[in-house]
């Protein structure tokens, strides 16, 4: 397989810099070795001091049993999913998946096909709601232009939805997102959606920055 | 993704038309839906090849029907 590669400017919030990124259109094994020998102790390393401090676990990181060497062996070969990936300094600093196969709920675009973003990750020291502040920022942000972006390519238009987790619902909020409520059908979590039309102000609004 | 390659497709008028009807209904090319059949098509046999059942279920009376695929 034949990955696209992109280059992207990250912040580095400590001194202000913008980092060179990769952004990848494919989850490979040096993704998931990452993930493995550095997001999970680094992400266990923050649940103990959450823990320590009795911060109630409803206000740990959601995506903490996030395990996506599994995620990403359901979907191994199949053309329904795809995978992006942001590296930079050296290491992965964040995930995403994406299925290709669903379709949409808000009224005006009701059935015609879209681009699902089942997960989206960025790495532990990304996260600004984990202590410290963040490493690196707009990485979350990098993999959902790309997913929109992937939107346009496959010819939906940039239609786009997804499943938010509660800490992330202002983040999709303000992005443009429709907030069509919670889901019961799906863990009680907020489904949103994202039109042609919002697409189009998204990436008009990125051109701006 | 790169490395698109093209082929010609060779449709009876009736599978024209349906292609014609699905582009305009979903709103995406007439390649697009063929790219979104091949996807469709992959991952149910993917999953009845694993062993498991393509069921559909009416909203309504919830009555179940499983779809065969030869």
């Amino acid at each position: 397989m034949t990955v696209d590669i992109s280059i992207i400017y990250l912040l580095d919030v400590a001194t202000g810099d913008s980092v060179e990124a990769e952004l990848r259109d494919a989850i490979e094994q040096a993704q998931l070795d990452d993930w493995h020998t550095k997001w999970q102790p680094a992400l266990l390393a923050v649940l103990q001091e959450l823990a320590r401090k009795g911060v109630p676990m409803s206000q740990w990181p959601q995506s903490w049993h996030w395990n996506w060497a599994q995620k990403t062996a359901r979907v191994q070969g199949l053309l329904a999913f795809r995978g992006f990936s942001v590296a930079a300094l050296g290491e992965t600093q964040g995930l995403a998946q994406v299925d290709l196969t669903k379709t949409c709920r808000e009224s005006n675009q009701r059935g015609k096909p879209f681009v699902y973003l089942e997960y989206l990750e960025v790495a532990p020291w990304n996260r600004p709601k984990l202590g410290a502040a963040p490493r690196l920022r707009g990485v979350g942000s990098a993999l959902i232009t790309a997913a929109i972006a992937s939107s346009e390519d496959e010819g939906f238009k940039g239609r786009l939805g997804l499943h938010s987790l509660p800490q992330a619902d202002d983040f999709y909020r303000k992005i443009g997102m429709t907030d069509l409520g919670q889901d019961v059908a799906y863990q009680n979590l907020r489904y949103f959606e994202m039109t042609s039309e919002q697409a189009r102000a998204f990436f008009e609004k990125e051109g701006e920055r | 993704m790169t490395g698109k390659r093209t082929m010609t497709l060779n449709l009876t008028d009736a599978e024209m038309r349906v292609l014609d009807e699905l582009s305009a209904r979903k709103d995406i090319t007439k390649t697009a839906v063929l790219r979104q059949a091949l996807r469709l098509y992959q991952t149910i046999d993917a999953r009845i090849e694993k062993g498991e059942k393509l069921l559909f279920e009416n909203d309504t009376t919830k009555e179940k029907a499983e779809l065969m695929l030869l």
